[in-house]
């Protein structure tokens, strides 16, 4: 009898577990109401929610006090640039119809009229001037270190203001299209102070704040009074999901319609399904070796610096560790960037047997040219065949694997050894962003490289404000520099991202998400 | 009994000022986050500016009285990553901790109650050998792959519950469940072995020969004395789920304390990082104090004084 109970007892559970599989019976058409819901209504149009998963969430709604690109993808669906990138990184007037300059430190913008914020209020120059002053003054703003050469901005009329530096600055433009110089309404954080501004986020984007829980989601909803014309989407929800598998499957899955850094282990998994695909688009990072030159240094002999670069095999890098999402390059100035050299992009140098010569060349026995990498652990395993190709030219190697947070206290301490190993990115695309630590003041301590010419070009090319000798003088440093290799490039990094047939999505290579550059697919 | 309590809750102060101590001075010898907050680009000046600005310049003593000064009054300082403050955060992250902890010990108990006394009834039979291995299997499964391998299943190949994020009640289920197994595990064995050590005292056989069904011995005599260990486990889980789910709010992407911690830790948010160990601390403080009286509620034998 009392046996019976508990045999029922399994019975039962075994009946749960039966009832489980069978509801997986009628799993795709399951599945395929999940997506549907996920993606808001239901209708003949196509949905019209669109959901993004990124890896990192947003740091706040304050454009100024944001250092990340994640953070930037997001907010500039919020927050209008007086200048923008288009996709192909051309500025193109957004909040500013036109802008010249009056002379070598004045630049006039004409305002954009009858645009308004979120709440009503009119967009005009003291928006502007409230915006600008406040991130160029406050100097532990995470963004100030960008715009502090910014001396004044008058409001000349209600849209009209000029833009005062404190010297020539050939990068107003690029400096005014990227975060820090999101448009902020002066008046309503005047009226309801900051605290209630980062709560209650007002811009004049193509899209309004409307929830944002933390390492979980934000949501925005269409702007209907939107000056660009009326935008795509009626909701954009931008997931947080840290893990990479778990983002991937939610792509699956069909909870979301693009998911940001897929790793590379899944990039077939994903292009095995039917209704997924993966796209790819170069970013603004590319990974890099940077050598110490100074006196002494093993890495200050030019045939050492030229026998690792040949020991380096690029493309099989990019092959076996990027799953093919790289290109390789000589220069760190890629194209879509002011002063790129585009005859080292897309080339890589890579001889073997000349290397091992070469470094017999600089005195070196087998394994007597001793050096340390640095790396941050998340390029671990870019360092570890790095570091096993070299051994294979002669070189011995000690691989110093960081946490990310300690890496980048001993890189602004500038205490590495003979190198490491970075990815470096451009958020002005201009060269100058690239070079400025090779100026003989930058780099004492870090590479301790000191080239006479290369400073006069850089120094001047930091005031230059007639753009085409200014691109000769950047495209100069870039030959003396496939030379000299003060460094040397493995690749430039590709964005991966898997979207859904349900939206056509090309990438940026700023990484941005302009929800309304991400259309619903026609059906 | 009241008397224990007030003693035992005066005792919370020193403990927690031992652990902001320890947790001050680990967050600050661990790294700077100025080097994390600002661009790449930034110039020394700019890193000196900001290091001068959070107040980071100063000897540690007087960072950790100002510290202490602000956190007796609840300020525990502002997030450098979200620049608001830091317990509001951790406050703000609690419920959603909270929900998945209890959800996870509803599945353990739920598992464990039945399979441990089953187990304990029918000892070294068949059935018990295949719980054993069960419970054996359900501890030692990462928590990390089975998160992975349930999302599979049950999200991506069936298309029956959500992914991750939090939600509604569908979206509890699996993040739940993953760290619920081994906590059940763990107490089916714990049941089991306390069971068998009651089923075999003369109070049970005294019960028994009265004449009574073995259902209702099992029910009423050993079941309650043999839940003191599992309370004593369920409390200690408890505490160690608020603090510790960090795999599996990352795996499920759940926004709860654990993953505020783990972003915090990477960023050296320092004022979070504090505020989230102290709070930790406190919960587990308190759950300690209230395992003890539930002991005493449980059995009466048990005094305080």
């Amino acid at each position: 009898m009392k046996k019976r109970q508990w045999t029922g007892l399994w019975i039962t559970l075994l009946a749960i577990v039966m009832v489980l599989s069978a509801c997986g019976g009628g799993g795709k058409d399951t599945a395929n109401n999940t997506t549907a819901e996920g993606s808001g209504t239901e209708g003949s149009s196509a949905s019209s929610t669109l959901t993004i998963a990124a890896a990192t969430d947003i740091e706040s709604f304050d454009p100024h006090n944001n250092n990340n690109t994640a953070s930037e993808a997001v907010l500039v669906n919020v927050f209008d640039y007086l200048v923008k990138n288009d996709s192909q990184q051309k500025k193109v007037p957004a909040l500013a119809e036109s802008w010249e300059q009056v002379n070598d430190t004045t630049w006039r913008f004409k305002l954009r009229e009858g645009v308004t914020f979120h709440n009503g209020d009119p967009f005009t120059s003291a928006d502007v001037k409230y915006t600008l002053e406040r991130v160029a003054k406050d100097n532990t703003l995470k963004q100030n270190s960008y715009f502090k050469n910014i001396v004044e901005v008058k409001a000349v009329d209600e849209h009209t203001v000029d833009i005062v530096t404190d010297g020539p600055d050939p990068l107003l433009l690029n400096r005014l299209s990227k975060m820090g110089a999101g448009m902020l309404p002066a008046k309503y954080i005047e009226d309801k102070g900051m605290d209630t501004f980062l709560k209650e986020p007002v811009g004049t984007g193509a899209y309004k704040f409307s929830k944002w829980t933390k390492d979980d989601r934000v949501v925005l909803v269409k702007n209907e009074n939107y000056f660009g014309g009326e935008p795509k989407w009626n909701e954009v929800v931008f997931r947080v999901i840290p893990e990479a598998s778990t983002r991937v499957s939610e792509l699956l899955a069909g909870g979301v319609d693009v998911a940001a850094s897929i790793p590379s282990t899944d990039i077939a998994r994903i292009e095995g399904e039917a209704d997924k695909k993966i796209v790819k688009a170069p970013i603004q990072r590319v990974l890099q070796l940077i050598f110490r030159q100074t006196e002494g240094s093993i890495t200050a002999d030019p045939k050492v610096r030229e026998a690792i670069d040949l020991a380096i095999d690029k493309q099989g890098i990019v092959d076996s560790i990027a799953g093919g999402a790289g290109i390789v390059t000589r220069t760190s100035v890629t194209p879509g960037n002011f002063g790129a050299e585009p005859s080292l992009y897309k080339t890589s140098l890579y001889d073997l047997d000349k290397a091992k010569q070469l470094l017999k060349e600089a005195g070196y026995e087998e394994g007597k040219a001793e050096m340390t990498i640095s790396v941050s652990s998340q390029y671990k395993e870019q360092a570890e065949v790095t570091a096993a190709m070299l051994e294979q030219a002669g070189f011995k190697i000690n691989l110093d694997v960081l946490e990310p947070s300690a890496f980048s206290e001993r890189y602004s301490s500038k205490s590495f050894k003979e190198m490491f190993m970075i990815g470096i990115g451009n958020s002005l695309f201009d060269a100058s962003n690239n070079y400025n630590r090779y100026m003989v003041e930058e780099a004492k301590g870090e590479s301790d490289y000191n080239n006479p010419e290369v400073e006069k070009l850089l120094q001047s090319a930091l005031v230059n404000m007639n753009p085409e000798s200014r691109e000769k003088e950047y495209q100069q440093v870039q030959q003396i520099f496939a030379e000299e290799r003060p460094a040397v490039y493995l690749y430039q990094m590709e964005g991966v991202y898997g979207t859904n047939d349900k939206v056509n999505f090309a990438p940026r290579s700023d990484e941005m998400f302009y929800a309304d550059e991400i259309t619903p697919a026609a059906k | 009994m009241g008397k224990y309590i007030v003693k035992s809750l005066l005792q919370v102060i020193p403990v927690l000022f031992i652990v902001s101590l320890i947790v001050f001075i680990l967050v600050r010898v661990t790294g700077d986050p100025v080097a994390l907050m600002l661009p790449e680009t930034a110039t020394a000046e700019d890193r000196a500016v900001l290091t001068q600005a959070l107040g980071l310049d100063q000897p540690l003593y007087t960072q950790y009285v100002k510290f202490l000064g602000s956190a007796v009054q609840g300020d525990f300082g502002q997030s450098f990553r979200y620049g608001q403050p830091a317990l509001e955060l951790v406050l703000e992250r609690l419920p959603a901790s909270f929900e998945l902890a209890a959800a996870a010990m509803f599945f353990a108990v739920l598992m464990a109650v039945p399979l441990g006394v089953i187990s304990a009834v029918k000892r070294n039979t068949f059935t018990d050998l295949l719980i054993s291995g069960i419970s054996v299997i359900g501890k030692a499964m990462p928590n990390f792959w089975m998160g992975i391998m349930l999302i599979l299943l049950f999200s991506v190949m069936l298309g029956v519950l959500p992914v991750s994020g939090r939600g509604g009640l569908s979206h509890l289920i699996l993040p739940a469940f993953t760290l619920g197994v081994g906590l059940a595990a763990q107490m089916t064995r714990l049941i089991r072995s306390s069971m068998l050590e009651i089923l075999n005292q003369d109070y049970i056989r005294t019960a028994r020969s009265k004449g009574l069904g073995r259902m209702t011995v099992i029910a009423k005599h050993a079941f309650r004395n043999g839940l003191i260990p599992v309370v004593t486990i369920m409390s200690l889980q408890f505490t160690s789920l608020i603090g510790g789910t960090l795999i599996t709010e990352t795996v499920f992407s759940w926004p709860g304390l654990g993953q505020l911690l783990v972003v915090a830790v990477n960023t050296h948010d320092m004022a979070i990082v504090q505020a989230a160990v102290f709070v930790i601390a406190f919960i587990v403080v308190i759950v300690n104090i209230m395992t003890d009286v539930s002991y005493r509620l449980l059995d009466p034998r048990i005094k305080y004084d």
